[in-house]
């Protein structure tokens, strides 16, 4: 497709129209209008004359830099004016795609709008022209059932609240269900380990227990985690994750308790390093410490030689 | 399940024990001279468990008839003696091991009564106590319904005096069996549970009360039983609903008869994890409170195990004190603090069986 090349004034472009946005990165602009101001406009953005206004197909960010240099025009591609959607669509796509990867929330955003022309099977032929890399089928239904969550999605998904595997993994949950984690996942800042640790609990939890998922996120204990506006969203992803523990693992998350509070008791100084069996499935306890001099050395011996004493030590085994 | 497709390998002969089999299955076999058609007829489903549990292949078995049992690292296993003569199951448990053993799960019966014959031969020739079952790959007793091998096998053990044949099953399918002259050699064997994990878990196999009758019967025709409690599910209430099993246990069966009884709690490699997700949507049986042992098997945490033995045990000891209880399965800590004794020696655990063999079904015991 070549364009003709126009000056056109700013004024004329309708911005609110941002129907052909891919790229979701909103970053600071001003590098790039001093950019423009120092070395002009390398590469026009692309526009779509649409009734007595132009959209704007590609460049939204080239645009918003002249704007930030005050200029009242712009040199732009225009398109012709019977150009189809789809056709628009591929070139704001392809625009980005071989400037740079796009990421898994752009990439979601483009399946999804070209879904609307092509089927998996024809996205997946075309993928190398338009993503300049190839999708596989089962890659490109991913992204379309994680494009069909609803909001708050794409925006968790682009700021990395809401890693990919999770999305996925939540995709295939029903609505009420999906709405928890979305909630969830506003609230709190985790990476995507924790992520799935905390959807695989919650769903174990809830299967166990034969409730549903909202009715253990309406649960007063985990409301006053999620809600609690003094608190960050790591340390609310911490204190989660400990309370879902406890409930998916009461009879361990007692012992361990327990075990630990009996292993403070003894008083043991902070170079000695006394470790319950993992899970408590063997029985071997594991005992060190470190010292730098003899006298660091004796001092852990006789606070060890002091614990024996302890009726605690004794309760441990 | 019933099997709606029959395959046999084109090498295995059309004698009386294949045309009986065929005769009882009531399909028209294909032969084939691949096994990998098999394979691809099962992995080409959707499901391919569930297709394997429908799909019968007649075949030969190309390794040792009679193998011991792998056990696992970490924890003490009864050296029990594998007599291959299938694989795989039509009953559909959801806990089953088998669902992600076999790659891909393959209903097999392995011809040629003749090879098992010679196995044994060899076994019965040895100075040694075996204590020999069927029931480690598949149930021993579905194929009662389909071949001649569960009769062949009864009749094979009851003429010697060092190997002790156990068939395990899930199933009432003895009625062949019943008029046999065992000599007291076979144990009919069955893996028990609660009504509430036999219907939630156990799809197509018979009831509690089914599996207890069809035990009296067996018992009065003068054969030994064996039981197992394996898997044993933890969920709220199932102490008493246990403990109602063992009851009725003894409500059915004189203690004396029994040879054995085996505890073991549910554990799983943690593959099976996902294939019970996908078979069996409704079932929490996975998200009970489970550790990664030892073995790399998912077990329940240990004094959860721990107490719903020590409930177990101390119920059936109270119906019967001398019954021999073992675990399959279990580490030194289980042992002692549930039976206040642990077989540490290798082999230890094994003598003890081999001894409750000797005793209640007459095999020699200058060979203990």
């Amino acid at each position: 497709m070549s364009n003709p090349l126009h000056e056109i004034k700013i004024a004329d472009i309708d911005l609110a129209d941002q129907r052909y946005k891919i790229s979701l990165s909103e970053y600071d602009i001003s590098f790039l209008a001093l950019s423009i101001k120092e070395t002009g406009l390398i590469s026009p953005p692309i526009v779509r004359p649409l009734e007595n206004k132009v959209i704007i197909v590609s460049g939204f960010n080239r645009i918003r830099a002249y704007l930030v240099n005050n200029e009242t025009k712009i040199p732009v591609y225009k398109t012709k004016p019977d150009i189809d959607e789809y056709q628009c669509l591929l070139t704001a796509i392809t625009q980005l795609s071989f400037k740079r990867p796009l990421t898994h929330a752009e990439l979601i955003l483009s399946i999804k709008r070209l879904n609307k022309f092509l089927n998996e099977k024809q996205i997946r032929d075309k993928s190398p022209a338009i993503f300049n890399m190839e999708l596989n089928l089962r890659f490109i239904e991913d992204l379309l059932n994680i494009g069909a969550l609803p909001d708050p999605a794409p925006a968790l998904i682009h700021n990395g609240n809401l890693s990919f595997k999770s999305a996925k993994k939540i995709s295939l949950f029903e609505k009420d269900t999906i709405d928890v984690f979305l909630n969830i996942f506003s609230k709190i800042k985790a990476s995507n380990n924790k992520q799935l640790e905390i959807i695989l609990h919650i769903m174990e939890i809830s299967a166990r227990e034969g409730i549903k998922p909202k009715d253990l996120y309406s649960k007063k204990i985990i409301k006053d985690i999620l809600f609690n506006e003094n608190k960050d969203p790591w340390l609310k992803t911490r204190d989660l994750r400990t309370c879902l523990f406890e409930q998916r693992f009461p009879a361990l998350s007692k012992t361990r308790k327990t075990v630990q509070k009996k292993i403070t008791g003894l008083k043991l100084n902070k170079k000695i390093k006394f470790m319950p069996p993992e899970n408590f499935e063997s029985r071997d306890f594991n005992i060190s410490f470190t010292a730098k001099t003899h006298d660091e050395f004796t001092a852990n011996i006789r606070n060890l030689v002091d614990a024996l004493e302890n009726d605690s030590l004794k309760e441990i085994f | 399940m019933k099997i709606d497709t029959l395959f046999i390998d084109k090498a295995i002969p059309l004698n009386p024990e294949i045309e009986y089999l065929i005769s009882r299955v009531k399909l028209k076999p294909r032969l084939i001279e691949n096994t990998k058609l098999v394979y691809d007829f099962i992995n080409d489903s959707g499901d391919p468990v569930s297709k394997a549990k429908k799909t019968l292949y007649v075949t030969k078995n190309k390794g040792a008839v009679v193998r011991q049992c792998p056990g696992t690292s970490f924890y003490t296993c009864c050296d029990y003696t594998i007599l291959h003569t299938g694989t795989f199951c039509t009953m559909d448990c959801s806990y089953c091991i088998l669902q992600a053993y076999f790659h891909p799960p393959v209903l097999q019966y392995f011809a040629g009564m003749e090879m098992l014959d010679q196995g044994l031969e060899k076994q019965f020739r040895q100075n040694k106590i075996f204590r020999i079952g069927t029931g480690e790959y598949t149930d021993s007793l579905i194929w009662e319904k389909l071949s001649l091998v569960p009769e062949f096998l009864v009749k094979k053990f009851a003429h010697q005096t060092n190997c002790l044949l156990e068939l395990k099953t899930k199933t009432v399918n003895i009625e062949s069996l019943l008029s046999l002259d065992h000599n007291g050699k076979t144990v009919l064997a069955w893996s028990l549970n609660t009504p509430e994990i036999i219907s939630s878990q156990e799809k197509a196999t018979a009831s509690l009360t089914a599996r207890l009758e069809a035990a009296g019967r067996a018992e009065s025709k003068g054969y030994k039983l064996a039981f197992h409690f394996d898997p044993l599910v933890i969920y709220p209430g199932c102490e008493i609903h246990y403990k109602k099993v063992i009851k009725q246990i003894f409500d059915h069966i004189h203690p004396e008869n029994i040879v054995w009884i085996s505890l073991g709690t549910f554990r799983f490699m943690p593959k099976l994890k996902q294939i019970i997700e996908k078979r069996f949507k409704d079932s929490s049986i996975c998200y009970g409170e489970f550790i990664l042992g030892l073995d790399n098997k998912m077990r329940y945490f240990k004094p959860l195990r721990i107490s719903l033995y020590k409930q177990i045990i101390s119920c059936i000891k109270e119906y019967a004190p001398k019954l021999l209880v073992y675990f399959c399965m279990e580490d030194e800590e289980v042992w002692e603090k549930c039976m206040g004794f642990f077989p540490k020696r290798k082999g230890e655990l094994g003598h003890l069986l081999d001894k409750s063999a000797v005793r209640h079904c007459s095999l020699n015991s200058s060979l203990l």
